[in-house]
């Protein structure tokens, strides 16, 4: 009862900070952001219904909350990071020329933030000044501001993404990968195949995601040239991007890959046919099961097969 | 010349064998290896870089390098497993001061050093045994000069004040308080920012705090009473010394002396006899040579003082009537040795092996005991090392939070039990108020712990060697961990019973690291979620079960589950297993995105008849629709064909 009761005080005051900003004329915007922040960043189960609302209080009040907001970036807590990119998601492009002038900060910690908040608001007017941060000496803005150029999806920010696909940090390079398959940069391929096999998986999974959204055939030709590199995780990997291909050449590629003496590749690659063939038009399954000697491949490939079943 | 040739075609069979061993890969290793690869990943893959935060100066090594190399963890796991000698607990503690040395230290400083003056006593003797006078003498070397000059040593630099924050606002970091479930929105928000300000306080004077020679002091003090120890008790077994005899002071005692004047009488210092006795206060030493003894003890933190309490036999009952009493070092050697007989122990807060800024050790050689107490008890460790090493019976052990092989800040908390079926209970007091409504904070049971993102935390660990055990607790326990830290179960053998709600089982949440490795018997494993393998943020969750028929049942994020970057592995080597997942889509080798791109979720079972309800299925491999995970259900070793008494 007595949290009930406790509740709805609280509902009550909310109400009142939120409903009748006039009536707090004399206090200053800081501390009505203040306030409200308190309740839009709590993680408390029993306020969890009042943090939505906190929220959309504060953007409502618009770009004049901005400043204040930046200020509270230096937080140590996760919370009310997210809080504040939220808030500043939610302000939309008004907030974006306050985040610019604070991308010269200093405080590199708060330029980060500031990146992935343009990021998230993804107006284009923020592609120069994020291009002006891709070369930071501070690798995370470097991630955040390549990602963000992404998420906008503004082809200015494509050579600096380029760019950043040979960053010597393997997260600023699968920021890069990222962004470079959601700027359709077809100018990347090789790069982006050569990621395929890069020591860090967040890249060269995002590599793989990212040639699946350009040219077929330039991805099908730069591929079939990298296939037999040393690196045995790029073929690997550029077999599932063949399978997902699923072109008639890339197919021929495939079974060419399924005879492999390697056990490993042998099975992408006939994973791969299962998956980019569902029926089986080739013909190559039953030969493949029986000719495969390897019990591990053979077991691969039967799953591979039945889990096609399963989805059809 | 014939020997010759026999010999050297010996050796080289047997060199052969050596070498084949030598290459021979662990299952789990194999395991690894091959679902990595199926999933276009490498084992390798998983590791984590130390610079997504600011780094701070409080990381242990061991943790970053395991960061680095998470997987490393099972070998790690294991050599603490091994690290234990009946009878020595000396030897594990070793080990974990060895582990609790920091990220960029290049010295330990060892513990101080007597002059032999400071070694020479103005004490007369009393006692007239030259087994227990060598005994109290050596005690009295570290009570009076190694314990307080070492701890003067570690905390040379703090003012007085500084001296006081750590046992009073600091302490209140890890004490809770069941009333703040009814804290309203801006209390709570009050408090966090009042436990903040402790942290910044206390991060701006931390890295003066050398914990070092005051562990190193409480370890060495346990080498050398041992010997002491094992001395007296062997001449009482044999009949060489009897207990009257021991206890039987000098005839004449000169008038003019002060009672205190004599080894053995000082003030704070008790020697009971074979019959049961009673004992009440702020001791500094007791040694009890029998009978069923009630020990009711308290300790006054602003007056830190070195306490070692000895009961050679019977059924005692140990009550404490303030914090840090019962094998608790508060900013000094708290050691309670305890060679048989079923105890009690009931405590309050830090203690039980609890290492506060100071090294605490709880040891019990055997029988049927159990261990009560709040926060910060039974293996906990902050600025130290706190441990509880039970060699044998039946144990209970119960406690609220922060418990059962808990490591915070440059700490580490351990139970090792060595024999017996026991039972662990952590939870039930205080809400878990950020979550839920009806459940319990625990944070407990091999539970690492550090203050994101200020401090790193420690290494908190249960090995429990043998016996049908059972676990429960509630939110964060059972190998989990949070912030830069290590939490840790090894149970190797017998049929055990995991239950928890969350974050348990193999858990690891914002750059941690969480292993159970559990390697024979039936076992069950219970929860709702973020376990079985789970790692959150930049961590890694491996749960490891090496043998037996094994029966895993999760809602969901679990069993396998990697989640904002973080990488949840399963592992189960053998056994007819049962695996249950109630949603399918975050469960079973599953990896969700952040930060646009995915985790690692890997399950893999490698031999045995295997049920599932979930994205598994025996004999098969799978690939969820996530970013990014699937698992494998093989039989890595292929079973004879030739049934025994077949055809």
């Amino acid at each position: 009862m007595a949290n009930v009761i406790l509740k709805s005080g609280l509902l009550a005051v909310l109400s009142l900070l939120m409903v009748t900003p006039s009536t707090w004329a004399s206090d200053s915007i800081d501390e009505r952001v203040d306030s409200l922040f308190v309740i839009a960043s709590s993680g408390e189960v029993k306020y969890r219904e009042m943090v939505e609302p906190a929220k959309l209080a504060i953007a409502e009040m618009g770009a004049e909350v901005v400043p204040r907001l930046i200020e509270k970036f230096t937080t140590k807590s996760a919370r009310e990071r997210h809080t504040i990119v939220n808030i500043l998601k939610e302000i939309g492009s008004p907030a974006v020329p306050d985040l610019l002038r604070a991308l010269k900060g200093d405080n590199g910690l708060v330029v980060q933030r500031v990146c992935w908040a343009l990021g998230d608001i993804k107006d284009s007017s923020a592609v120069d000044g994020l291009v002006e941060v891709s070369d930071h000496p501070r690798w995370q803005v470097r991630d955040q501001a390549i990602g963000a150029l992404g998420k906008i999806g503004d082809t200015r920010g494509a050579d600096v993404v380029h760019f950043a696909l040979t960053d010597t940090i393997g997260q600023v390079r699968k920021a890069a990968a990222v962004s470079a398959g959601k700027l359709a940069m077809g100018q990347s391929v090789e790069q982006l195949v050569h990621i395929l096999g890069d020591d860090f998986y967040g890249a060269r999974l995002s590599a793989l995601h990212a040639l699946l959204q350009l040219n077929k055939r330039r991805v099908f030709v730069v591929l079939s040239d990298s296939l037999e590199s040393e690196n045995h995780r790029l073929g690997n990997l550029g077999c599932r991007v063949l399978g997902r291909l699923a072109t008639g050449d890339a197919l021929d590629l495939l079974l060419t890959q399924s005879r492999s003496p390697n056990p490993s590749r042998r099975a992408q690659a006939a994973v791969a046919l299962v998956k980019a063939d569902p029926f089986d038009n080739c013909g190559f399954r039953e030969k493949f099961l029986a000719d495969e000697t390897d019990r591990f491949v053979q077991l691969k490939v039967e799953s591979a097969i039945s889990a096609q079943q399963d989805a059809e | 010349m014939r020997l010759s040739i026999i010999s050297f075609l010996l050796f080289c069979l047997v060199a052969g064998s050596a070498a084949t061993q030598d290459t021979l890969q662990p299952p789990e290793q194999f395991g690894l290896e091959h679902l990595t690869d199926y999933l276009g990943l490498k084992p390798s893959d998983i590791s984590y870089r130390s610079d997504y935060t600011e780094p701070d100066s409080l990381r242990l090594k061991v943790t970053a390098e395991l960061m680095d190399r998470p997987l490393d963890m099972i070998g790690y796991a294991g050599g603490l497993r091994g690290a234990h000698v009946g009878g020595q607990p000396e030897i594990l503690a070793g080990v974990l001061y060895r582990d609790l040395a920091g990220e960029h230290q290049s010295q330990r400083q060892s513990a101080y050093r007597p002059s032999g003056t400071e070694m020479q006593h103005n004490y007369n003797l009393y006692y007239t045994d030259i087994t227990l006078n060598r005994l109290l003498s050596r005690v009295a070397t570290y009570l009076d000069v190694i314990f307080p000059r070492s701890a003067e040593m570690s905390l040379a630099p703090l003012s007085e004040k500084q001296r006081r924050f750590l046992v009073e606002e600091f302490k209140e970091i890890v004490v809770m308080d069941e009333d703040d479930e009814f804290l309203s929105m801006e209390e709570i928000d009050s408090l966090e920012k009042v436990e903040e300000g402790y942290t910044e306080q206390f991060v701006g004077f931390a890295t003066l705090i050398d914990k070092d020679p005051l562990v190193s002091a409480g370890i060495g003090c346990l080498r050398d009473l041992l010997l002491d120890i094992e001395a007296l008790r062997s001449g009482m077994r044999n009949g060489n010394i009897s207990a009257e005899k021991l206890l039987k002071g000098i005839e004449f005692l000169p008038k003019d002396v002060p009672t205190h004047n004599y080894l053995g009488r000082q003030p704070g210092w008790k020697i009971g006899g074979p019959g049961n006795d009673y004992y009440e206060g702020n001791y500094d030493f007791i040694l009890d040579l029998g009978g069923n003894d009630v020990y009711d003890l308290s300790y006054d933190p602003s007056d830190p003082h070195g306490v070692i309490i000895i009961d050679l036999e019977g059924d005692d009952f140990y009550r404490a009537g303030s914090d840090f009493a019962l094998g608790s070092g508060c900013l000094s050697v708290g050691l309670l040795l305890d060679f048989g007989g079923d105890d009690r122990y009931d405590a309050k807060s830090f203690g039980l092996g609890s290492g506060y800024f100071g090294f605490g050790l709880l040891y019990d050689s055997g029988g049927d005991d159990r261990y009560d107490g709040d926060t910060h008890v039974q293996g906990a460790g902050t600025f130290g090392i706190g441990l509880l090493i039970d060699e044998g019976g039946r144990d209970i052990y119960n406690a609220a939070v922060y418990s059962q092989g808990f490591g915070f800040v440059q700490g580490a908390g351990m139970i090792y039990e060595v024999d017996g079926s026991d039972t662990y209970y952590a939870g039930g007091k205080y809400k878990d108020i950020l979550r839920y409504e009806d459940h319990y904070l625990s944070l407990s049971q091999g539970f690492g712990y550090g203050l994101r993102p200020w401090m790193s935390g420690g290494i908190g660990g249960i090995i429990d060697l043998s016996g049908n055990d059972n676990y429960y607790a509630d939110i964060f326990a059972q190998a989990s961990s949070y912030w830069w830290s290590i939490g840790l179960i090894y149970d190797s053998a017998g049929n055990d019973n995991y239950q928890c709600f969350q974050y348990a089982q193999g858990a690891a949440t914002h750059m941690s690291l969480g292993i159970l490795i559990d390697d024979y018997g039936n076992d069950v494993y219970f929860g709702k979620g973020l376990m079985q393998g789970c790692g959150h943020d930049y961590s890694c969750g491996l749960i490891l079960d090496r043998h037996g028929n094994d029966v895993y049942t999760a809602y969901d994020l679990s069993q396998g589950a990697g989640s904002a970057n973080g990488a949840g592995v399963q592992i189960d080597n053998e056994g007819d297993d049962r695996y249950y997942s109630k949603n399918r889509l975050n469960t079973q080798g599953y990896g969700n995105p952040r930060r646009d791109f995915g985790s690692i979720g890997l399950f893999i079972d490698l031999g045995g008849q295997d049920q599932y309800a979930g994205n598994g299925r025996d004999n098969y491999y799978w690939e969820t629709d996530s970013k990014w995970g699937g698992g494998m259900d093989i039989e890595l070793i292929v079973p004879d064909s030739i049934e025994a008494g077949g055809e």
